[in-house]
């Protein structure tokens, strides 16, 4: 680029005057203001100050008649993207939702504006109306539409929770349903399962409690259930040639195929390497928080959209990747994190699979109802969701004691609070303070553990306070079945060698943040297989941002 | 003549006249002649409802029914019940109102203003439209926004008519508004720039360090 180019973030009387310095200077300026007209223009008519008195930045005209200069008012950053020595800036231009010039300025509309709201040119000391003029020598009228709720913005998929809690309250279920189901195809599951970011936003929380936004979707999906209504997926009539596969059925493949068939595309394949579908909604998340016939059955609505969901087939295993590359316009790799990462403490190889079970392992098979030897008892190292789970499905198959072991305290927990008070409640024992330092077996079999306790020391960089063994005060449990439930990892021996794609030091996928591209083209990842271990409501929101980079890359090719 | 016709000015009017009650009786839901005359007079009645009963009037002193003109039994019913309704609940400002007397009346008379004021009235007519098609973006509300945003009116409106009613009398300070209405002064500062800024109140002149704040008679 010959010209240099700025962009100057705020139009008060600052940016006006770097605005007009950096114009002089030869370069093109692009200034963003998010209120609709330069700063200390709103002169508002009612002040003391006569019009002829106010000061008025002489500046201001020769910015407006600058013609090195463009002016975005109304507008916001979204993003901010470094490349190549240049930065690409993400600019949301809103309406001004008046046409004004149509407008004759009788003030009629603000006489009748039912909004009165804090006014933010004088920090919420009067009111001023949503419609309202900004500049009375432009005239020009706008009216305030507030962003996205809060709750909106923290989802992931950014669903329209005011529009859907507002059709409940109506009494309207089926259409609340029909909302929740415009970008998130799993409401039932979600609805059961989600840790709920909203809430923990919900502005309501300041009066008396959060409003139960994740209960009330999984609401709405029992009462269709109830009901006995199936409903059908549109698909549209027109069609797209085009062959996509994708790796894995879990939350992010699934939501990917959905939002693909719906803009069309009728040759999608899943290739899911267990035999049944779901990934970790089926395999990592037990059956009393979601109950298989229930997952089922959405995915079911899912794949009677045309897709063909191929169960038992690996890719790595049953079918190579090449093959895949080959056969297909495009490929979105989902496949998650479905290994157990190791405690990396002695023992622990010499006994994998005589006692010791990584917790990707364990729940998998209870929920593939795969045998297991229940006897004694059962410890489970970590104190995240996996780790609650794993003890609390312990607790369900018949072990005698089950304990989990964390080595920070409660109030560090990863854990939703309301499963460890389950777990709690339950009977499991949880010993906060404590780290494995060596698993003990005896004639092949594990038949215990020697842990160290710790004392929390300096904030790390996670915030939370960093676990300091205590010298010399090792002690020993017994157990006949060790579970480490630390965190998962990817496994991505499937693609093979030759892949071409970047990946980092987590083993996860870089990739571009608005399309779920990898830097191979047409090969598309999300989840967390890119995210590392993480909540399902984001793994849905990468399969739908994929699917919609997917689209624009198929149709610009 | 159609119930759609009914002003909801008109029936805060009879009720500050000294009503009692008021049963409203309609055609049912797709019975009308006019299509959609009976929608429009059960959305006007029941935000009417929700004015009187935000200003402590008992609000089912006003009712509305629906029976075809060839049911005469239903008919009795809805009036036999409206009536024990009514006897239960006592002549106005008793003791079925939960704000009695003059002091009602005085509402009632701001409430008349309310209704009879532009605000609302363009509000509600807006129903079925937000409801149903949505705005120019198509952006549809749920009944439950629009009844929040109904009642945050009816509370805001019946503050601003106690405040333009006062200002009728002469011009007066926003202290002096506060304590006359029992309104939090910074409440009564909000509303009056916001009248300021709609022209309907203009700066009388500085009394000490009070400003004074006359109404600006509005050509109807």
């Amino acid at each position: 680029m010959d010209e240099k180019s700025v962009l100057i973030v705020g139009g008060g009387i600052e940016g006006v005057r770097a605005a007009l310095e950096q114009a002089t200077s030869g370069a093109r300026v692009t200034l963003v203001e998010k209120y609709p007209t330069l700063g200390a223009e709103r002169i508002p008519r009612d002040r003391l100050i006569q019009p002829g008195e106010a000061f008025v930045n002489p500046d201001l005209a020769a910015v407006r008649n600058h013609d090195r200069i463009d002016i975005l008012t109304c507008s916001d950053i979204q993003r901010v993207r470094k490349d190549n020595g240049t930065v690409a800036a993400h600019i949301l231009k809103r309406s001004l939702r008046v046409d004004n010039t149509k407008c004759t300025d009788c003030k009629a509309c603000i006489k009748v504006c039912p909004v009165n709201m804090f006014d933010d040119f004088d920090e919420g000391f009067t009111f001023r109306t949503a419609v309202d003029y900004f500049n009375p020598a432009t005239g020009e009228y706008n009216i305030f539409k507030e962003d996205m709720p809060v709750c909106q913005r923290t989802c992931p998929v950014n669903l329209d929770i005011r529009t859907y809690v507002g059709q409940i309250a109506d009494g309207k279920y089926l259409e609340s349903l029909a909302t929740i189901r415009d970008r998130l195809p799993l409401p039932g599951s979600i609805g059961r399962v989600c840790p709920h970011p909203c809430e923990t936003a919900c502005n309501r929380q300041y009066l008396d409690e959060p409003i139960s936004i994740c209960f009330l979707k999984r609401f709405v999906a029992d009462v269709e259930l109830n009901e006995g209504i199936e409903p059908v997926y549109e698909t549209p009539d027109e069609k797209f040639p085009e062959k996509i596969a994708i790796i894995g059925a879990g939350p992010a493949g699934l939501t990917c195929a959905y939002h693909l068939a719906r803009k069309g595309y009728e040759h999608i394949t899943i290739h899911e390497a267990l035999p049944v579908p779901g990934g970790y909604l089926w395999v990592g998340i037990p059956e009393y928080r979601l109950p298989k016939k229930l997952l089922k059955r959405e995915v079911d609505l899912i794949a009677n959209m045309g897709i063909d969901i191929r169960y038992n087939s690996r890719v790595g295993r049953d079918v190579t990747f090449e093959d895949l590359r080959k056969d297909h316009d495009a490929i979105f790799i989902g496949a998650g994190c479905h290994r157990g990462l190791k405690l990396r403490v002695p023992g622990e190889d010499e006994y994998e699979g005589k006692g010791i079970v990584d917790c990707v392992t364990f729940l998998r098979d209870q929920a593939l109802g795969k045998p297991f030897d229940v006897k004694g008892k059962l410890i489970v190292i970590g104190g995240g969701n996996a780790a609650i789970d794993s003890a609390r499905v312990g607790w369900r198959m018949g072990f005698d004691e089950v304990y989990i072991l964390y080595r920070r305290t409660k109030k560090e927990m990863p854990a939703n609070p309301w499963e460890i008070d389950a777990a709690e409640h339950e009977g499991v024992i949880l010993q906060y303070l404590a780290a494995p330092v060596e698993i003990m077996g005896k004639d092949g079999r594990v038949v215990g553990m020697k842990c160290i306790k710790m004392e929390l020391g300096e904030p790390d960089a996670s915030g939370r306070r960093r676990p300091v063994p205590i010298k010399g005060s090792e002690y020993v449990i017994d157990a006949e079945t060790i579970v480490p439930a630390i965190s998962q990892g990817t496994n991505l021996d499937f693609l093979g060698e030759d892949h071409g794609l970047d990946i980092n030091r987590w083993n996860t996928f870089d990739i571009d943040e608005d399309t779920g591209a990898t830097n191979v083209p047409g090969l598309f990842a999300g989840g967390d297989v890119v995210t590392g271990p993480d909540i399902a409501i984001r793994a849905v929101a990468a399969g739908k941002k994929a699917a919609e980079g997917i689209h624009s890359y198929l149709r610009s090719k | 003549m159609c119930t759609g016709r009914i002003d909801p000015a008109i029936v805060a009017e009879a009720f500050s006249k000294g009503l009692d009650g008021l049963l409203v009786v309609g055609c049912y839901f797709g019975d009308c002649h006019y299509i959609t005359g009976n929608h429009q007079a059960k959305a006007k009645l029941d935000m009417t409802r929700r004015l009187f009963k935000h200003i402590g009037m008992n609000e089912d002193r006003l009712a509305f029914r629906q029976c075809s003109s060839g049911e005469g039994a239903v008919f009795v019913d809805i009036v036999t019940e409206f009536d024990a309704n009514l006897r239960r609940i006592g002549p106005l400002g008793a003791d079925g109102d939960r704000v009695k007397g003059a002091e009602l009346h005085k509402k009632l008379e701001a409430a008349r203003a309310v209704l009879a004021s532009e605000k609302i009235r363009w509000v509600i007519g807006k129903r079925t439209p937000f409801l149903e098609s949505g705005n120019m973006y198509g952006e549809i509300f749920t009944e439950h926004e629009f009844n929040r945003a109904i009642d945050m009116i009816i509370v805001e409106e019946m503050e601003v008519q106690e405040i333009l009613a006062s200002l009728r009398q002469g011009a007066r300070s926003i202290k002096e508004l506060a304590n006359e209405l029992t309104i939090p002064s910074e409440r009564v500062f909000r509303y009056i720039t916001a009248l300021k800024r709609k022209g309907m109140v203009a700066l009388d002149r500085i009394a000490g360090q009070s400003p004074i704040f006359q109404i600006i008679p509005q050509e109807v």
